[in-house]
This record gives C-alpha cells, structure tokens and sequence, in this order.
C-alpha cells in the first residue's frame, strides 16, 4: 500500500471505500498486461459498487488477455481534501496507480446530476478537463450508460461515447486502440477509425450549429462520421456474460446482494419512462440460466440475499417458476429472495407467500398519477381496482407497510389528478381496515411524489417542465389534502429535479454551465450534503445560458433535437404518435398484446422481438 | 467453542470491526464451512471477536470466536484463506482455550514517524511523560452526561520502552486491555497534549501480543 495514502486514510470516513483488496478483485501483473482501463463511477464507492453494469463491465475486460480493468469511485469530501493537499492523484482501487497513466478512462453515467463528479474526477487524475486540451492518444476517455443517450452536455469533455450495452464494443474498442497505438496513431486518427464502430459517437466528429431562436441549425458529420449514431445491444442475452464471481466488498454498500437480472428491455411502454424505450427491444435469460447463475453467484459471494432484477420483473413469463427452483435452493441455504420492480396489476397471491417465506419487508407500488384518466395519459396501464386489489392481498397476507410512488407535473396533469392522490391513498386507508387480520398494528402508507422531468428519447421530450412556483403550488395542494395519521407525504426536492431537467435535455451550450458550476464547487450535486442551486444558478447566468430554454420550453414537433445524433432504435415518428395519444389520454397496448411498431425489434438481427 | 487465530494488515487495516464481522460470515460460507447459528426468527452466524481492533491498527494477534460444525479444524485455515479478502490470514483453528476473562494485556508496537527525523530530546520527553505518577487526559464517553471523562493513563500501563530509530521512535507498550483497557490512541493524544515538540507525523499500531494476567501468551 502507497505510504502517504497509509497516512492519510485514518483520517476520513469509512476508508475501506479507498483501499481495494475485496474478495475477487482482479490484480494482475503490470508487467504483463499492455492495456489500462480505469473504469470510473461518479458517484461513491458505495453507489457504484452497487451497479450491475460495472460489474459486468469490469468482468467482461478483465477476461480479455492483457487487458487490466481497475475501479476508481469518487472520492467523498474530507478524502478529496486529504489527497489534493498530499498530491494523491485519483488512483485505481486495485493497483493503487495514478489513472492519468491509464490507456482509457471509461465513465459510466447512470444521473445527470453527477455530471460535476466527472469533471472532478477528471481532474483529481490531473487530467485536463476538454477533450480538445488532451492532444496525445493516451488517455482516451470514454463514456457510456443511460446518459450517453444525450451525450451533448459532456461532447466537449468526453472523447468517445458508447451508446447501448457495452459487453461487445468496450472489447471493440480496446482492440481499436491497440492498433493505432502499436501503428503511433494520433488522437484524432484513433477518434476518426473509432467512430466507425457500430455504438461510437465521438463528439470532436460534428459540428454543431444553432438557429436564431437557439435551437439546432444543423450538425454535420466530418471525416465519415455517421448522421445518427445507432445504440448498440447483446443479440444473444442467455449466453452473454453475467458475473457469477464478482467483488465482494468488505464495507456496506448500497445494495449488498446478489443481483440476478432476468430481462433486459420493458413491454410496457410508459410514456414518461426512458429506461422503457432505451433498453428495447426485450431480451429474456432462460429460467435453467438464471437458476445455475443464481446458486454460483451465491455460493461464491457468501451472500444470503438475491434479487431479481429488471424493469419490471412481473413480466418475465416464468416467473414463478424461475422463483421455485431458485427458492427450492434458497431456503435449505437461508437465503432470502427478493422481487423488486413487482407492478400492481399482476401481483399475485402465491408470488407473494413465495417471497413472504424469508422476511417481510414494505411494498411499493408506483401508480404515477392519481387519476385514471392521467395514468391512461402516460401509459401506465394500471387500474385503481388492480392497486387496491394488491394492496388488499398484501395486507390480509400480514403486510402493514405500503410505500406510493407518483410523479407531479406530468402533461395534461390538473388539479383533479393531484388530489386524486390523495383519494387513492385514502381508498388504499380503507381497503386496509377492511382486509388486516390485525388491525391493531397499524398501518404506515407512505406517498411520495417526485417532480416530473422530460427525458430525452420518450414520448415526452416535447414537454416543458411546470415551472418550479407551479410545481410548489401541486406539492402544497396534495399536502393539504393528505388525511389521516396513518398517511405520510415525502415530495422531493424542486431544486434538484429542475437542473436534472436543464442537464437531461441540454445542448453542447450546457456544458460550459456544468464547468462553470464545477470550478465554482459544485460536486456530488445527487446529494444534499452538497448541492447548492445557486451555485448552478450563477454558472448560468454568468454564461449567459436560460435553464428554462431547456426546462420549461414547448418543442415543436420537428424541432431538431440535441440527441437525435443518437438513436436508441425507437423512432421519433413512433415518439410523436405516443404523444399525441397521451393527450387523448389512449392507451397503446403492451407489447405482448400487440407490436406497437416502435422500431426497436430492427436492432435484432433477423427483426424479431421477444417480449 | 472454537477459536480461529488471524492476522490483520495492509489494507485489511481499514475494515471496521461490524464489517470484519460480516466479511467472516460470508467467508465462511464460501469456503463452505458450516458454522453455528444463532436461533430464533432471524438466525444469524454465532461469531464474535473479544477485543475489537480500531479502524487503521495492524494486528498480528486477533482472535475469532466460532462454533465450526462440518469440518476438521485442521483444514479451517486453508479454506478460510482462499475466501478471504486481501490483508486478512488465519494462521490457526482450535479448540477450546483460556477463557476471555484471563485476557489482561495487550503488546502494541507504537511507531511514530517524523518526515524530518525525530526532534531532538523527543524520546526523552515521552519516557519521562510515561513515568509520570500520574497522566490524566480527557475521553469522550457515551456515559457521562458531558460527553467526557478523564482518566489516569499510569495504571493502564503495565510496561513501556521507548526506542529512538532514524526517523522514528518506537514504543513497546503493554496495556490493560479490558476493565478498563487502554487504547494507544489516547497514549498519542497524551503526547500531542503534553510534549508538542515529540508530537509524530504520523503513528502506525500495531498489535503484537494479547497476554494473560502473568504475561504470557493468551490463546
């Protein structure tokens, strides 16, 4: 271990996020390995520990012969102060080497809100902050995850985005620079081949112009770029690498579990939901699969908690029989099987005294809007007599804690809608008086409701956001109609969801704003500790920058987006056809009942979908 | 009862107590060891560690208890090493031994460290701050009502040598180490307190020994 780093760790919190040295953590020989890739989570060492696509990233690399994939995280305040005062440049967990020698740098960027994480991370390596100012080959830095979907705000910093799921193009890539190291490529050689890779959008490739109005002119492709980057996906998920051996950290992290994931892609089709459209087309692990990767993954971890994991693990077909073979095992072994992401409508009796064997934990059910008539606007097909219906088999199963999600702002969204919340937790109030076989217990129901922001590539990028007053204006109305001891109410933060809102949909312009705020101070803005919105508000006005041209302007329909150079395989025509039936509050049936035509299926080779 | 004798180090140093706890009981299922369990609604693994070890020492003595039901003790070291994360070996398994109670002492190896070399008259100063008849400094405690208490540091100390090296200077330090035991960090907030100029740098601990009531070895 580095000495001044020996020095320095019992002076902050929980060090053992900064050490390495966990169970399974991959050490290689320096010598023997010609390819660095420091694999960065802008968040802490708890949070990124917990994503399953760092994982499977680190796993996929790590197997490729010469290849040395090592995590860093970001490093909370007091350590940040400890190492730029004893110059400790950012570092990988587990050689403890400076990542600024590193071949590639990959961000993975889950939130907008740690897009300042990655400026200060960049410069903890002692990296400069543009991709314009870093001129040699070594390092390249990569980005890739949900927010890659909108690459804009970052296309100054980072050098190449990956667009989709990374198994097959992150190996893609290495091979790339290996090539143009050994034949001295420069940068711009190396950005120019790469983006020729099916997924690789390399931002320094186009040039962007704006109309008098501030919204895009025209972004034209240099040196063969393609027009519009398409995402990239796994064909054959069965087969694709799941890591059954992965680290096992020796502090808590967030989620401290086995994750199984059953199913990539949604069939649902929620108009508000990103993660529904990107993540298409819908792509299933055989239940035999899931069942030897569960037990492995379990014997090799020593945990004693699995969950399953996807969107909506309700609508993967075998369910139940999946949950039988894996608790047939589970139990004699005292592990507890968890099913998060269950919906309202098909949330069955014996699904639940399946999960009930092991420990009885809260539910959580989001119906998004208190109306029927909103919740047929954003598709989310879930009926109030679903809702109370689950909500009676929990709690006559013994169940005494409910937790209601909804969002706030939601288009076409009136005051009925709002207080219609209120209704629904009420209703949910009675069903539990009615059905409890303990009604001395009591009841915790807890809403809570987060402040609607339009994301890029769904049927909802038109939309303003509601300004901030009139958001404020719904939070205290619901507020004063929440009745009963019985009812919580948590709302989040306004501030927070309307700079997401600004970042979410934000063009290379915004960048300059995120800098600003970044040299200003801001960091870990996901978390309250730090966040300051004046801070962000000042960053904009001193760049001359409107956040509510992002936020809370109306878009035309032809409106060329930011994020059209990026195509998640669901078409804008498909996007604009949703919307329009949200406003005549239509349903579009799930993709099982009926193929909505989305486009996605063309990702598939062969055209087909497997929802 | 069966005890598993191991050693802490390197980065391993950082693993807080509550977590080494965890990081054992999942080690011993990967390694495929059955250990007692307690019962009830919740069953969680029997273990337990009788002289918790703070955040940052290194420790070439610490001491596991566990009830192994499924396999010869012998192969218990082997299995747990190959589960365990970096910095963390078991040395030994075995039965029995001397009860909790009979661990009085503890040997730790205070180095404290000066980027500078050690200030001159340093050692010195902290031998005489040892044989002191008296040494009280000010403890935070969850008891008393302040947050504080003071407390005599002398009877704490069974024995103590101060060696002076190039850039450092070495204590060997046997103290109590329960009803009341004495944590050498407090030994450290003496000196800053009393003798600034010998205050180190830096000070890396590390345990050596835990000893029974005639000082020797307690297993």
């Amino acid at each position: 271990m580095n000495r001044t780093l020996e020095h320095i760790l019992p002076r902050v919190q929980k060090p053992a996020r900064y050490t390495g040295g966990e169970y399974n953590a991959v050490v290689k020989d320096r010598r023997k390995v010609d390819v660095r890739y420091a694999l960065c989570f802008p968040d802490t060492y708890e949070i990124g520990m917990s994503n399953l696509g760092m994982r499977i990233l680190y796993g996929v690399m790590n197997e490729m012969e010469g290849v040395w994939c090592e995590r860093v995280f970001a490093p909370w305040g007091d350590m940040e102060e400890e190492m730029r005062r004893e110059g400790i440049l950012l570092y990988g967990l587990e050689s403890g080497d400076s990542i600024a020698d590193f071949d590639l740098i990959g961000f993975s960027l889950g939130y907008e809100m740690a897009y300042t994480n990655v400026l200060n991370m960049l410069d903890l390596a002692g990296l400069s902050l543009r991709s314009e100012e870093r001129d040699s080959l070594t390092p390249i830095v990569v980005a890739g995850g949900t927010c890659a979907y909108n690459p804009e705000p970052l296309a100054p910093i980072v050098d190449l985005f990956v667009l989709g799921e990374g198994e097959e193009v992150s190996q893609e890539i290495i091979h790339l620079y290996r090539k143009a190291r050994e034949e001295c490529w420069s940068k711009e050689e190396f950005l120019a081949a790469a983006a020729q890779i099916g997924g690789v959008y390399v931002p320094s490739l186009y040039e962007v112009s704006y109309q008098a109005d501030g919204t895009l002119a025209e972004v034209i492709p240099q040196e063969g770029a393609p027009a519009i980057v398409t995402k990239r996906i796994v064909q054959d998920f069965d087969k694709s690498y799941f890591p059954v051996k992965t680290i096992i950290p020796s502090t808590e992290i967030v989620h401290d579990r086995v994750m199984l994931e059953v199913f990539r892609g949604c069939i649902r089709g929620c108009r508000f939901c990103q993660a529904g459209y990107a993540y298409r087309p819908v792509r299933s692990r055989s239940p035999e699969t899931l069942l030897r990767q569960g037990i492995e993954a379990c014997k090799d971890s020593g945990y004693q908690e699995m969950t399953l994991s996807s969107l909506s693990t309700s609508d993967y077909r075998p369910l139940e029989h999946l949950c039988d073979g894996l608790l047939e095992w589970c139990e004699p072994n005292k592990v507890s099987l968890s099913l998060p992401s269950l919906r309202a409508d098909n949330f069955s009796l014996g699904l639940m005294e399946r999960v009930q064997h092991v420990r009885k934990s809260g539910l959580t059910f989001a119906p998004e809007a208190g109306t029927q008539r909103l919740r047929d606007a954003i598709n989310k097909n879930v009926t109030e007599e679903d809702l109370l219906r689950s909500c009676r088999t929990a709690f006559s199963g013994g169940w005494s804690s409910v937790k209601l999600y909804f969002m706030l702002g939601l288009p076409t969204e009136t005051d009925e809608d709002v207080l219609g919340i209120a209704d629904l937790a009420e209703k949910v109030y009675k069903a539990w008086k009615e059905v409890t076989p303990n009604p001395k217990r009591g009841v915790n129901i807890t809403v809570s409701t987060a402040w609607f922001v339009p994301k890029p590539h769904t049927a909802f990028q038109w939309e303003p956001q509601i300004t901030m007053e009139e958001y404020l204006r719904r939070v205290k109305l619901l507020r004063e109609h929440m009745r009963g001891r019985s009812i919580r109410y948590n709302w989040h933060d306004s501030q927070t969801s309307f700079l997401e809102a600004v970042l979410a949909r934000g063009d290379r312009r915004v960048a300059d704003v995120i800098e600003t705020a970044w040299r200003d101070g801001a960091k870990f803005d996901a978390w309250s500790e730090y966040f300051d919105f004046d801070r962000w508000m000042a960053a904009f006005e001193s760049c001359g920058v409107d956040p509510a041209f992002y936020a809370n302007r109306s878009r035309e329909k032809d409106e060329r987006f930011p994020w059209d150079v990026t195509s998640v395989g669901v078409s804008k025509a498909f996007l604009w056809r949703e919307r329009e039936r949200a406003y005549e509050a239509v349903i579009t049936p799930d993709c099982r009942v009926q193929c909505t035509g989305c486009g996605a299926n063309k990702l598939h080779v062969g055209g087909k979908c497997d929802a | 009862m069966h005890r598993l004798a191991f050693s802490k180090a390197d980065t391993a140093k950082f693993i807080s107590h509550l977590d080494l706890m965890r990081t054992f009981q999942r080690a011993f299922l990967r390694a495929g060891i059955a250990i007692k369990h307690t019962e009830g609604f919740n069953p969680h693994a029997f273990v337990s560690i009788p002289l918790p070890l703070s955040v940052g020492f290194s420790s070439s003595c610490e001491v596991l208890e566990c009830q192994v039901l499924n396999t010869p003790l012998e192969e218990v070291p082997q299995r747990m090493n190959a589960a365990l994360p970096a910095g963390i070996t078991v040395q030994r398994c075995y039965d029995g031994g001397r009860p909790v109670k009979e661990l009085a002492y503890v040997n730790y190896i205070v180095t404290l460290e000066y980027e500078t070399g050690a200030p001159f008259g340093a050692e010195s100063a902290i031998q005489n701050l040892l044989s002191r008849p008296a040494l009280v400094v000010e403890k935070r405690s969850k008891k008393a009502k302040s947050g504080k208490v003071e407390v005599d540091l002398i009877p704490l100390i069974a024995r103590a040598t101060v060696e002076e090296g190039r850039d450092t200077i070495a204590m060997d330090l046997v103290l109590k180490a329960q009803n009341p035991g004495l944590n050498p960090e407090l030994l450290l907030t003496a000196i800053r307190a009393n003798c600034p100029d010998a205050a180190p740098d830096y000070a890396s601990i590390h345990r050596r020994a835990v000893l029974n009531p005639q000082f020797q070895p307690w297993a």
